[in-house]
């Protein structure tokens, strides 16, 4: 029997089968469920049903959705910058708030919609925002609306107004964190110079938490895309977003092609966004 | 232009159901360098920021030439903080940094880079204003925000612990260059820090704070020759302690012999406000280790007091031989230029200028 010495000289034995066993599971479950059906979507995006090679199904989807898809990238950048600018604010008070019971029932309160799928939240936003919905019927029972002047908001205001209700609380769970975690006293040195609240959120602490601010718009921007529930619910009319087209070409004339260049179109939209903030990390000194 | 007076009075901050401080009262005069020095947690930080306006305070005044500022926002107390961290804002580059509190005071753009310039000139970091403070050394880093807060000419210099983040070489001539532009600006500078020789070099009065309260107020001499308690004694390095008996006579406070000392007499006028002359009991004296001499074991008898100990251990830290030496049940520390071996008898003498003696009563209570 080798001395006990011996043993721990001995070198250690590495395999190679088990980590690979480990990850063949997950690593399986995106090649099969993730990468296969993306690459396979992006081919037949340029393939016609007899198999060959054409630009036919992106001539038909431009033919067909140019003003869906032009429609499509507006209620995004809209709903994200607006996701933005809020997402600041809840996170700037958060941080730089001073009413300490307003502070922690912001706290409590705005991560709610985090926890409720898209389409609970259309539903949600159909009673809500339509001509006699609950927001009307509110102001109507206050006084602060006549009943023959309400308008309903289920058209790109009411995709604008979901988007930003479900995503917000998402983004500005990001930045509140990076907010938080920053040097504090960065802060008290631009107040001990002179600037106010405001002054210091806008000059001084969003900069710092840029990098994560643009990874949360850019994440709700992506998701944003590829949201079918929230268009078809809240908006019934034309023009919508690509999502519905897509399922419409599917759905009605089995027409693959034409669903998968509007997927491809979806894909370079979002992988544009991604190009965009990554050109700006590097030429800030190579951080995302 | 000398800088503002500044006088906090009964001054008492809690954090939740905790004081942190207790009553303090401060004078600090136009134009002069006052440190709070104490150990982590004595509060002195807590004070600045009191003073500062970050911390709110639950009873007491912060007056600024007779202007009290108790209730007044940071920004409207005519101070500048330096922080501990530095606390430059890495988006922006060294002359943005150093004139950002002019830009918030509306000053025109060429007036701004003026003053930065000069600002720069000032701290020898010409040719640095393009460059992002993430750019720059500890030291100059310390210097870029030392010049932001001096840019917007303040009444009063805030420094929190400002050295303490650079190395020890750097740390040195920092010190210097801070003194020597409080100094030249005339300004009044208030300085937290927790190393006794920082303080003794740059500050004119020196504030110990031990658990929210003043210890000790006063010059760097008078706290290093006549602490008033033995907290004190123990921070301004008098960390040596014995147990001894005295006695009251008429030449001053009598030592009694004891198993391991010699007897000894210590004029009135060299006692310290530690122990009166008519104490009579047991008390502990404090004493330097560079202030301790190594005697032959067997004198006696000629005044001064002498203990007598045994090498426990030598080592030598440069220029000197360090020896610890065991007293009783005790161990000191004496420094001497002669080498003796580990475990040879010696003599530890003490002379009278060299002892800050306490009624042992303190003893039993809190040593640093």
């Amino acid at each position: 029997m080798p001395k006990h010495e011996e043993l721990l000289r001995a070198p250690v034995k590495e395999s190679r089968i088990l980590p690979l066993c480990l990850v063949a599971p997950a690593l399986l479950t995106v090649l099969v469920l993730f990468v296969y059906p993306l690459c396979y979507s992006l081919v037949t995006a340029f393939v016609d049903k007899g198999g060959q090679p054409t630009l036919g199904n992106f001539y038909r989807a431009f033919e067909f959705y140019s003003v869906d898809i032009g429609f499509t990238v507006v209620i995004v950048t809209l709903s994200t910058f607006a996701v933005g600018v809020l997402a600041i604010a809840i996170g700037g008070y958060l941080t730089l708030g001073e009413c300490a019971p307003a502070v922690a029932l912001l706290r409590w309160v705005y991560r709610w919609p985090l926890f409720i799928p898209f389409v609970v939240a259309a539903q949600c936003m159909r009673t809500f925002l339509a001509k006699n919905g609950l927001m009307n019927n509110s102001l109507v029972s206050l006084g602060l609306l006549d009943p023959q002047s309400t308008v309903g908001f289920l058209d790109w205001r009411g995709i604008v107004i979901t988007f930003v209700w479900k995503q917000l609380p998402f983004v500005a769970l990001l930045v509140s964190g990076a907010m938080a975690s920053l040097d504090r006293t960065t802060i008290e040195a631009a107040r001990n110079l002179g600037a106010g609240r405001l002054r210091i959120l806008v000059e001084i602490v969003v900069p710092q938490v840029r990098p994560t601010l643009m990874v949360g718009l850019i994440l709700s921007f992506v998701t944003m895309m590829s949201v079918l529930s929230v268009p078809i619910m809240v908006s019934g009319e034309s023009p919508t977003m690509i999502t519905v087209d897509m399922a419409f070409r599917i759905n009605n004339y089995g027409d693959y092609g034409a669903a998968n260049a509007l997927g491809f179109i979806s894909y370079a939209l979002t992988g544009a966004a991604a190009w965009i903030y990554l050109r700006r990390g590097i030429a800030g000194g190579g951080k995302p | 232009m000398p800088g503002a007076g500044l006088e906090v009075a009964g001054l008492e901050v809690d954090y939740g159901s905790v004081r942190v401080l207790h009553g303090i009262d401060l004078a600090v005069e136009p134009g002069s360098f006052v440190a709070l020095l104490g150990s982590s947690g004595c509060g002195k930080t807590t004070l600045l920021r009191a003073v500062s306006g970050f911390v709110p305070v639950s009873a007491g005044r912060v007056t600024v030439n007779g202007r009290d500022i108790t209730a007044a926002p940071p920004d409207k107390r005519g101070m500048a903080m330096v922080f501990q961290s530095y606390a430059l804002w890495p988006h922006m580059t060294t002359a943005q940094n150093i004139g950002y509190g002019l830009k918030l005071r509306g000053i025109a753009r060429d007036a701004i880079k003026r003053r930065v310039e000069e600002i720069l000139a000032m701290l020898e970091l010409e040719g640095f204003g393009p460059r992002m403070v993430t750019q720059l050394s500890g030291g100059q880093r310390q210097r870029v925000a030392l010049g932001r807060a001096l840019a917007i000419n303040p009444d009063i210099l805030l420094l929190d612990e400002p050295l303490s983040n650079l190395d020890a070489r750097i740390r040195e001539d920092v010190r210097h260059e801070i003194k020597a532009l409080q100094q030249g600006l005339g300004i009044t500078a208030i300085h937290v820090t927790h190393d006794r020789e920082e303080a003794m070099v740059m500050a004119d009065r020196i504030v110990v704070m031990d658990q929210g309260r003043v210890a000790q107020h006063g010059t760097p001499e008078e706290v290093y020759n006549r602490p008033v308690s033995a907290f004190v004694a123990g921070f301004m390095g008098a960390g040596n302690t014995i147990r001894l008996s005295a006695r009251p006579t008429e030449a001053g406070l009598a030592i009694v012999p004891g198993p391991n000392n010699t007897g000894a007499t210590i004029a009135a006028r060299a006692l310290g406000p530690g122990v009166s002359p008519r104490h009579d009991g047991p008390v502990v004296a404090h004493f330097r280790s560079e202030a301790a001499e190594l005697a032959d074991p067997e004198t006696v008898g000629d005044g001064t007091l002498v203990l007598s100990g045994r090498v426990e251990q030598a080592s030598y830290p440069g220029g000197h031989y360090r020896y610890a030496v065991s007293v009783g049940d005790r161990k000191v520390i004496v420094d001497a230029a002669e080498r003796l071996a580990v475990g040879a008898a010696v003599g530890v003498r003490l002379r009278a200028e060299a002892l800050h003696l306490f009624p042992d009563s303190e003893q039993q209570g809190r040593l640093p």
